[in-house]
């Protein structure tokens, strides 16, 4: 375990460095003034100058792109192009609320999806067909609905015609129960894209698992019929259920992007697509290289897990 | 040597396709499977529309009419107008002509780029196998739709933009793809039965190893035409894709936001119209892959 760790944890930091390379140098290699792409604004010859001295824009490209690493393992990921503030310190400000949607959005989408799977799995198995299938043509439908749009329908639902829920509003941390009311909407619409998928898997896990001998044994010692599903046949079935809720991830960070814009959430998503529309590259190359590392953690993570539970993995 | 075998691989395409009376079953599985037909039939009569759109007695995509702003679908404006008067369904017309052209395009750039690179990677193995996976790894640590915000921010928005930074996610996903179809043929017995001729390694991949694995990869494909689809949505919709007054689907449906109370029509129906299509998108890749393989038919 610890030589398959420190392996992992090897390719991981060489995967990581190689984003840094990609994200430093995409702007600077692609043709034209990479000063002028990152000024943004048509700014007069003496201003460009200027910025280019002010950024180090003049010295090779691999003093910059050092000094870009040391910065980096200093934590400090330089200031915004148009207001001049710290990248770190916004990104630290809009974390926490993306963090608290995600990891609501994970526990909430396991929640529902995983009984979900497995009810349908021990219903496929029981030959009764009408909630697999509802199950599995409902989860293709909600997979495929483009995710800003289902937000749009249940802004509709619950915020404009039911007044359940805020659309918009301050998100402040100081009263929790306000907060949660806030952040329920873009949960809600994460969790359903990301319910149909956890939902499919853990029905075709929980459904292979069922053929197995130990689950025989089990039955024909007399457990009842949902205790063999639930207790052997889950568990057992839970290794994919993890790989692919890590896997999902991407899925989850690409989606956090697109409710935070629609309910205006002041979270990183926000950050970005508003660092990208005032062509702030400076903050929109930190933020994107922020997200590809904890994606790439993340990984890490997933293998880490499935290792520990599948002893069988190898290199 | 490397230039030369790209070039000879776009031609290869064809080569696989146009062999394909060798394979008439296939033909015929394919005609014979249902989803196949259900998907044709919610994608034709769409294609029909939006190549007859400036026959129809439309309201071409960018005239405005202030008098009847914000009117309900009615059968002179079926889909409804937005608030400046424009139809909307002539908006939709022309904006899924635009997710077709991206969808497409991001389609076959992923299936020239994987065909070529897997291919490599997969069948020769070794020192390639290792260069090319390295790099396909490096764009995999990013998410997709980041990724193509992160290529957004540097070239602007744009139709062509918007394919690149899409390919951009799908090409090395094709590329794994294909390698490990490439892969799993190396040690077959009409691979070495070629070897044993002394049949060339290019000959051999042009011949017998991409022919094997059209198929699967026309699978991936067709998943790869919806998530572009729905990407190119999520970056106009972001207002990051393509730019207004141009209409697309995700900026009509972003313009569409302000009045969902008022007017649920203009953000609601050409909504509705990604998701039919994306829906026939995926029975089509399920309808070809239930013909190519006896297994999955139920």
């Amino acid at each position: 375990m610890a030589a398959y760790t420190l392996r992992k944890f090897a390719q991981m930091i060489v995967t990581l460095f190689g984003v840094v390379t990609l994200v430093f140098f995409a702007i600077r290699l692609i043709p034209g003034d990479a000063a002028a792409a990152m000024a943004g604004d048509n700014l007069s010859g003496e201003a460009m100058e200027a910025f280019r001295a002010k950024h180090g824009l003049n010295d090779p490209m691999l003093v910059q792109f050092v000094r870009y690493l040391g910065k980096l393992l200093q934590l400090d990921l330089g200031t915004t192009i148009t207001t001049s503030l710290p990248v770190a310190g916004l990104l630290l400000k809009a974390l926490p609320v993306t963090l608290t949607i995600a990891v609501c959005t994970v526990v909430l989408t396991m929640l529902i999806a995983i009984p979900l799977g497995t009810l349908a799995a021990y219903m496929a198995n029981k030959g009764k067909k009408t909630l697999d299938n509802l199950l599995t043509w409902s989860a293709m439908v909600v997979d495929l609905m483009p995710s800003f749009w289902t937000a749009l329908l249940l802004m509709l639902l619950f915020s404009l015609t039911l007044g359940i829920f805020p659309a918009s509003g301050q998100v402040s941390f100081g009263d929790p129960a306000l907060l949660m009311k806030r952040l329920a909407m873009p949960i809600i619409v994460l969790s359903l894209t990301q319910v149909a998928t956890l939902a499919r898997i853990t029905r075709t896990s929980v459904l292979e698992v069922l053929n197995e001998d130990y689950v025989r044994t089990a039955r024909s010692l007399g457990m009842p019929e949902l205790a063999v599903v639930f207790r052997h046949a889950l568990r057992n079935a839970l290794l994919p259920i993890v790989t692919v809720v890590g896997l999902s991830f991407g899925n989850l960070l690409n989606g956090t992007v697109i409710v935070e814009f629609i309910f205006s959430i002041p979270g990183i998503g926000t950050l970005l697509v508003n660092g990208i529309n005032s062509r702030d590259y400076e903050l929109v190359q930190n933020l994107i290289l922020f997200y590809a590392m904890v994606f790439i953690v993340i990984n890490f993570l997933t293998d880490l897990v499935y290792k520990k539970f599948d002893p069988r993995v190898r290199l | 040597m490397k230039g030369a075998f790209e070039s000879a691989s776009a031609g290869k395409v064809t080569a696989g396709l146009g062999r394909v009376r060798v394979r008439l079953p296939l033909v015929r599985e394919m005609g014979g499977n249902r989803k196949i037909w259900a998907a044709l039939a919610i994608l034709g009569p769409i294609l029909l529309l939006v190549l007859a759109a400036p026959f129809l007695s439309l309201p071409p995509p960018l005239e405005t009419d202030v008098r009847s702003s914000l009117e309900p679908p009615s059968l002179k404006h079926p889909f409804g107008t937005d608030k400046l008067g424009r139809d909307v369904l002539s908006r939709t017309l022309a904006g899924f002509k635009v997710s077709l052209v991206v969808a497409f395009s991001v389609a076959l750039i992923s299936l020239a780029f994987g065909i070529t690179f897997g291919t490599l990677a997969g069948f020769l193995g070794r020192r390639v196998d290792q260069i090319i996976m390295a790099v396909t790894d490096l764009f995999l640590a990013f998410p997709s739709l980041l990724l193509a915000i992160g290529l957004v921010a540097i070239v602007g928005a744009g139709t062509v933009p918007v394919i690149l930074a899409i390919a951009l996610a799908d090409v090395p996903r094709f590329i794994r793809l294909q390698r490990s179809l490439a892969f799993s043929l190396r040690s077959r017995a009409f691979i070495d039965a070629a070897r044993t001729v002394q049949a060339s390694k290019w000959w051999i991949m042009r011949r017998h190893v991409i022919p094997n694995t059209i198929a699967p990869l026309l699978v991936a494909a067709s998943i790869a035409a919806a998530n572009a689809i729905l990407i190119e949505a999520s970056l106009s919709f972001l207002g990051l894709g393509i730019t207004p007054p141009a209409p697309s689907l995700g900026n009509i449906i972003r313009d569409g936001q302000i009045y969902l109370q008022e007017a649920w029509w203009i953000s609601g129906l050409p909504g509705l119209v990604i998701l039919l299509v994306a829906i026939s998108l995926h029975f089509l890749s399920d309808g070809i892959r239930e013909a190519l393989d006896p297994k999955a038919r139920k």
